[in-house]
């Protein structure tokens, strides 16, 4: 042991003693200022009526989500419309991310695979997956499957390009470590591109979810009897702002919660990168 | 005269191009040939660009001479293989693997149980030094420390030879020449055959038996050979130290 002591680094934090100035810089009185004034200018553009009628002040957007919990909105209370769109999501997410994630990587270390794939999957790319709204409608109908389609086909693009970038962008030299070690193919497949294409994988999972979390809306704006989009809608369409921005509210905090989900399933997943950030 | 198998490696003629873009040949090796004995420390010492690093690669069976053979225990190198162990200048340890991950996984890869493959993997780490950290992922580590932990992966398969790729290239001067003496002392307690590729006078003459030095440009040429005939443990500023690192000096300043 004592022969590496001079290669560990001991870190020693000193503390300043308290000063107004220490408070003002402090990250948590900042954050508080922040959110403050964000709340503030908002109910005073609401209170003015910069923007006509259509900008509900925050107190009435809390008092219309209180309201949505006791009394149904087309048959369904506020967790249910939420649930709606969930549901939606973690189907068609699950679907593209189970179809593509094998496919970018077989792509990545099958080139006969990749020669056939590639150029299909290049046309369809650059292909917005909203654009896909109206054939699926025609395809599906109106109802679930229609609106997990356009998940999937959203989902699918990101999950594939990670994974494949994933495996590409390994560092060679890793391959020769297996190599000089006495392992074949088999084995850098084992203990390189999966361990390794690992964290590219979950940032697809990451990009997939807020994209999925798109086309949900995008969904169920088109056509819809519950879920958060079809919320935001019907707010509209009853000229009620505080609908509208209520269901916005919620949809950001129910997009951030599923991507603490997956945040956490990387945590889990992958121990290396946990050390990394908390070390 | 030694018959080839009494050479643990064996070089002859090797000589390496390389096709750039616009199929452009670029010879970075040319006529190399060298030996090196059972459980001799040999250094290759050349500046940056002098093709050191692809005569290694290629008794390590990764790159292929385009003329020229190398042979280890008298058979051709025909590729990769865990009777040599390399280390490389970039450490190149799996960041997903902690340290005794790494170490024990040439055992695991030739098949090796896994109570047997911890005892080894146990015993080089505490050959060097890093007992207590073998639960850490390399990014908890220091440079030094993880060239430990590449040195002891490349001793865990128990290789014929080590071949070591500038292996103190990226360390700090201070942890560079602490790290010198831990290989000597390491290689004391477990002799090996070394070839050992460094652009360093001090580490050549403080680690090697015999020095082979490459001309300063491209192609790589063997230029001299030096045998090293200083005591171990060897001390940088003794007289005879000295003297031989100004022959050095001297001589490859005209190669470059």
């Amino acid at each position: 042991m004592n022969t590496i002591a001079n290669e560990v680094q001991v870190q020693v934090r000193e503390r300043s003693p308290l000063s107004i100035w220490r408070v003002l810089k402090n990250r948590w009185f900042l954050h508080a200022v922040s959110m403050i004034a964000f709340f503030a200018i908002w109910d005073y553009v609401a209170i003015n009526r910069f923007l006509g009628s259509a900008l509900a002040r925050p107190y009435e957007v809390s008092l219309q989500l209180a309201d949505m919990m006791v009394n149904p909105i087309a048959g369904k209370g506020l967790f249910g419309h939420i649930w709606a769109s969930t549901q939606r999501i973690l189907i068609g997410f699950a679907i593209g991310a189970v179809l593509a994630t094998p496919l970018g990587l077989l792509m990545a270390l099958n080139r006969y695979i990749n020669a056939v794939v590639k150029p299909v999957f290049d046309l369809i790319k650059p292909m917005p997956p909203i654009a896909w709204i109206s054939i699926a409608i025609l395809w599906f109908g109106i109802g679930e499957p229609s609106k997990v389609f356009i998940i999937v086909i959203g989902t699918f693009v990101p999950c594939l390009l990670n994974a494949y970038n994933g495996v590409r962008l390994i560092e060679p030299q890793l391959y020769d470590v297996v190599r000089m070690l006495g392992g074949n193919r088999r084995d850098e497949i084992l203990h390189v591109c999966f361990p390794a294409a690992f964290p590219a994988i979950f940032a697809g999972l990451q990009i997939s979810l807020s994209a999925a979390w798109t086309c949900v809306l995008a969904a169920e704006l088109v056509s819809a009897r519950s879920g958060l989009g079809f919320i935001t809608l019907l707010g509209m369409t009853l000229s009620r702002p505080a609908l509208i921005v209520g269901g916005m509210v919620v949809i950001a905090i129910v997009a951030w919660l599923t991507t603490l989900l997956v945040t956490g399933l990387e945590k889990v997943l992958c121990p290396w990168k946990r050390e990394l950030q908390t070390a | 005269m030694k018959t080839e198998t009494e050479y643990k490696i064996l070089c002859e003629h090797i000589s390496k191009e390389f096709i750039q873009k616009g199929s452009q040949r670029v010879r970075v090796l040319d006529d190399i040939s060298l030996n090196v004995k059972q459980n001799e420390f040999v250094v290759i010492l050349g500046p940056g660009q002098s093709g050191k690093s692809t005569l290694l690669r290629i008794i390590a069976g990764l790159e292929i001479p385009t003329s020229g053979r190398a042979t280890l225990d008298g058979r051709e190198v025909s590729g990769p293989g865990p009777d040599r162990g390399l280390v490389f200048q970039s450490y190149m340890l799996f960041p997903w693997k902690t340290v005794i991950g790494n170490v024990e996984l040439g055992p695991k890869l030739r098949g090796i149980g896994k109570k047997e493959r911890r005892e080894i993997a146990q015993h080089y780490i505490e050959l060097v030094g890093l007992t207590g950290f073998e639960k850490h992922y390399p990014h908890q580590l220091s440079g030094g420390m993880k060239q430990r932990v590449g040195i002891a992966r490349a001793y865990a398969n128990n290789p014929k030879v080590m071949l070591l790729d500038e292996p103190f290239g990226q360390l700090d001067a201070q942890t560079r020449y602490f790290m010198e003496k831990e290989t000597a002392r390491i290689w004391e307690t477990e002799k090996r055959t070394v070839l050992f590729v460094t652009n360093n006078i001090d580490e050549a003459i403080f680690l090697g038996d015999r020095i082979i030095s490459l001309h300063g440009k491209l192609p790589g040429r063997m230029h001299q050979v030096y045998d090293v005939h200083l005591p171990r443990p060897r001390e940088h500023t003794d007289m005879e130290f000295l003297k031989l690192r100004h022959d050095i000096t001297e001589a490859s300043e005209l190669t470059l």
